[in-house]
C-alpha cells in the first residue's frame, strides 16, 4: 500500500520537535542546563589558559601550540556536544527501558528498532556546547591564519575532511555508547554509562602524541586500535590545526584507518544490539 | 484445513532466574557463585483463534497469560514451539506483521509523559505511515467514542489513570490493527471508567470485526465482552470454551434465595439446611447453595409449606467459580510436585 514505508527523516524531525516542546515546557530547567554547560566550557578554557602560562606547547615539537590546541579543544567540544545532544540521553534511556521492560513498545513499532531507540530524545540544551565549540574554532583558526610568522593556509580539502571526520568521530562514540547500553540486557542493569563516557572522553581529549612515551604506548595502541576513541578528536583536529603538507605517512594511515574503524564500530555495535534484542526478556507487568 | 488466524503449537517459555538467598552473607556469596533456577512461565500451549473472535485469558497471577501475549507480540522469543499470527511468526518482528496488530498493557505506558497525547498520536501516524485522511478519520472516531476531545492538548502526566488508558487505547488503534492484544486494560480503574472501556471495546470489536485477545482479572470485563474463555494456570491451558461452560463444568450448585413472609424460625432454618449449605442469612431472606438436581424438589416442598414473598434461583458468581478452578489447579500442581519429588 502507498505510504507504508515510514520516512525516517520525518520521524526524526518529530522526535526533535517533541523534545524541544518538552524541554521548553520546563523552561527554568532548560536555561539552567544551558548555563551549566556553558560555564563548564568557560572553566575548561580557563584551565588550559593557565596551562599555557607554563608552556608553549603540549609536548616538545609536537606542533600543538596554544592556538593549535584550542582548535583541538573546540573539536572535542563539537563532537561531545553532538553526542550529548543526540545520543547520550537515548543510550541512558535505552538502559532504563530494558530494566523496566518498557522496551516492549519499541519492539512493536514497524520501524527499525535501533533507530527508534537511538533518536527519540534530543537534549537541546547540550547543543549550547556546539556553539561554544564553533566559536572557539573560528577564533583559533583566525589566530592561526593571521599570525605573523608562518600563517596557516586553509586548504579547501580540509574544509571537506574536517566535517567528514567529525561525523566519523561522532559515529564511533555513538557505537561505543549503544554497545555499552545494550549490555544491560544481559546485566540487568548497567549504570556505568556516564562513568565510562567520562573515562574514555578523558583519554580522547588530548593529542595522541602525549601517549607515545614509555608505557603510554600501551594506552595509545589500546585506544587507537581496540577502542578507537583516540582517533575521534585527533584526526579532525590534526587536519584542521596544522598544514596538510606536514602530515606524515603514519598520520595519513591513521586517517585512513579511522574510516575503517568507523565502519567496523558501526557494524559491530549493530550486531551487539541485534543480539541484545534477541535476548530481551521483558520485565513483568 | 485452512489455518486459523492465530495458531499456537506447544509454545513454551522458560526463564532462567538468579536464585538469590536472603541475607548479606548469601549476597556476597552470590557475587562469586550464582545458583539459577528455571522458571517455566509457559509450558506448552496449543491454541487456535479464528478471525473476529474476542477471547479472554483468565488465570491467577504468574499463570503465563502476559507471557503468552508477549510471545504473540514478538516482544520475547519462546524457548520452543511455534506460533503464527496472520501467517507471521511474531518474534521475527517483521514490519509487515507489526503494522497489523497492537498491544496495550494496563501497567505500562507508551505515550510521551510530558507531552499532550496528540503529539504521540502524530508520531504514530508517521511511524506507521498512515495516510493523513485515514488518520484524521480514525483519530476523530476514536476520540469521540472515548470522549477524549477536550483532553488532547493536556500533557499525559496530568491525565487521570482512566483517561490515560483511553489515550493508550486510541494510540494503539490509530493504525487500524486487525489483531489486538489487551493485557489488563482496566486494571486499577474505577467502575465508570471500566464500564466505558468495556462498552468501547465491545462496540469497536463488533464494528470492525477485529480479533481480540484479552487478559483481565475483572470478571465483569470478561462477562461483558468475551464469548470464549481460556483459563491458563500453571503455564498450561486448563479450560477452553464458553463462559457458561465453566460454570456447568466446575460447579453443579445453584444459589437459591428465598424471602419468607414470616420470620425464619430456628427449626425452619435447620430444615432448610437439609437441602443445601447456608450461604447468607438476612431475615427474612436466606440464600442457600443447592445441588442443581435437588432444586426442583426443594422448591416444591418449601412452597407447599410456607408463604414465600420472593424467590431467586441463580448461578453462583463467576468470581467464585473461577476461584474454585484456580484452587483446583493449584492443588493438582502441588500434588504433582510432591510426586515429582518422590520420583
Amino acid at each position: 500500500m502507498a505510504g507504508y514505508r515510514p520516512s525516517y527523516l520525518t520521524v526524526f524531525l518529530t522526535f526533535a520537535r517533541n523534545s524541544l516542546v518538552r524541554d521548553m515546557s520546563f523552561r527554568t530547567n532548560f536555561i539552567l542546563q544551558c548555563i551549566s554547560t556553558i560555564s563548564w566550557t568557560v572553566m575548561n578554557i580557563g584551565f588550559y589558559l593557565i596551562v599555557f602560562q607554563y608552556t608553549d606547547s603540549i609536548g616538545k615539537e609536537t606542533g600543538w601550540g596554544r592556538n593549535e590546541f584550542f582548535v583541538f579543544l573546540a573539536t572535542t567540544w563539537i563532537i561531545n556536544s553532538l553526542v550529548q545532544t543526540f545520543f547520550m540521553p537515548n543510550a541512558q534511556q535505552f538502559s532504563e527501558l530494558i530494566r523496566s521492560g518498557n522496551l516492549d513498545f519499541a519492539l512493536l513499532k514497524p520501524i527499525d528498532t535501533q533507530f527508534v531507540i537511538s533518536f527519540p530524545r534530543v537534549d537541546w540544551a547540550a547543543l549550547s556546547n556546539l556553539f561554544m565549540g564553533i566559536t572557539l574554532l573560528c577564533y583559533s583558526m583566525y589566530q592561526l591564519t593571521t599570525r605573523e610568522s608562518d600563517p596557516l593556509v586553509l586548504d579547501w580539502r580540509v574544509l571537506l575532511m574536517y566535517p567528514f571526520y567529525i561525523v566519523c568521530g561522532t559515529i564511533i562514540m555513538y557505537s561505543v555508547m549503544i554497545t555499552l547500553a545494550s549490555t544491560s540486557v544481559w546485566l540487568g542493569r548497567n549504570q556505568t554509562l556516564y562513568n565510562f563516557w567520562f573515562y574514555i572522553t578523558n583519554f580522547s581529549r588530548y593529542p595522541m602524541e602525549i601517549y607515545k612515551v614509555g608505557w603510554g604506548m600501551a594506552l595509545w595502541v589500546f585506544f587507537t586500535f581496540i577502542i578507537p576513541v583516540l582517533l575521534v578528536v585527533n584526526i579532525p583536529a590534526r587536519i584542521m590545526a596544522r598544514p596538510l603538507s606536514t602530515m606524515n605517512s603514519q598520520m595519513w594511515q591513521l586517517a585512513g584507518f579511522a574510516i575503517l574503524a568507523t565502519l567496523a564500530c558501526l557494524v559491530l555495535s549493530r550486531r551487539v544490539f541485534v543480539r541484545a534484542l534477541k535476548s530481551y526478556r521483558s520485565a513483568s507487568s | 484445513m485452512p489455518m486459523a488466524l492465530i495458531e499456537l503449537h506447544n509454545l513454551q517459555k522458560t526463564y532462567r532466574v538468579y536464585h538469590k538467598k536472603e541475607g548479606l552473607r548469601a549476597s556476597i556469596k552470590g557475587l562469586f557463585k550464582r545458583t539459577y533456577k528455571e522458571v517455566q512461565a509457559v509450558k506448552g500451549i496449543d491454541l487456535q483463534v479464528e478471525q473476529g473472535e474476542f477471547v479472554a485469558f483468565l488465570g491467577p497471577n504468574g499463570a503465563g497469560k502476559t507471557t503468552t501475549l508477549k510471545l504473540l507480540s514478538g516482544v520475547i522469543h519462546p524457548t520452543s514451539g511455534t506460533a503464527t499470527v496472520m501467517g507471521h511468526t511474531p518474534w521475527h518482528r517483521e514490519n509487515d506483521y507489526r503494522r497489523r496488530f497492537a498491544l496495550v498493557m494496563g501497567q505500562k505506558n507508551q505515550l510521551w509523559w510530558d507531552l499532550p497525547a496528540q503529539e504521540s498520536f502524530r508520531l504514530h501516524q508517521q511511524i506507521y505511515g498512515i495516510e493523513p485522511e485515514a488518520f484524521q478519520q480514525t483519530h476523530d472516531e476514536l476520540t469521540d467514542l472515548l470522549g477524549l476531545r477536550d483532553l488532547l492538548s493536556q500533557p499525559v502526566r496530568e491525565l487521570s489513570l482512566g483517561e490515560r488508558m483511553k489515550m493508550e487505547l486510541t494510540a494503539a488503534l490509530l493504525h487500524n490493527p486487525e489483531v489486538l492484544f489487551l493485557d489488563e486494560p482496566t486494571i486499577g480503574l474505577d467502575v465508570v471508567a471500566q464500564h466505558n472501556i468495556q462498552q468501547f471495546l465491545k462496540y469497536y470489536q463488533e464494528k470492525r470485526k477485529i480479533t481480540i485477545l484479552l487478559t483481565s482479572h475483572y470478571m465483569k470485563d470478561v462477562a461483558a465482552l468475551c464469548k470464549r474463555v481460556v483459563i491458563i494456570a500453571n503455564g498450561q491451558i486448563q479450560y477452553d470454551g464458553s463462559l457458561s461452560g465453566i460454570i456447568d463444568e466446575t460447579t453443579n450448585r445453584k444459589l437459591v434465595t428465598l424471602q419468607f413472609a414470616d420470620p425464619i424460625s430456628d427449626s425452619l432454618l435447620s430444615s432448610l439446611q437439609r437441602f443445601g449449605t447456608l450461604v447468607h442469612l438476612e431475615e427474612p431472606r436466606v440464600t442457600l447453595g443447592v445441588t442443581r438436581d435437588d432444586v426442583p424438589a426443594m422448591l416444591t416442598s418449601i412452597l407447599d409449606a410456607h408463604d414465600i414473598d420472593d424467590l431467586i434461583v441463580e448461578e453462583p458468581p463467576l468470581e467464585e467459580v473461577i476461584a474454585e478452578v484456580f484452587a483446583r489447579v493449584a492443588e493438582t500442581s502441588s500434588t504433582q510436585r510432591d510426586e515429582d519429588g518422590v520420583a
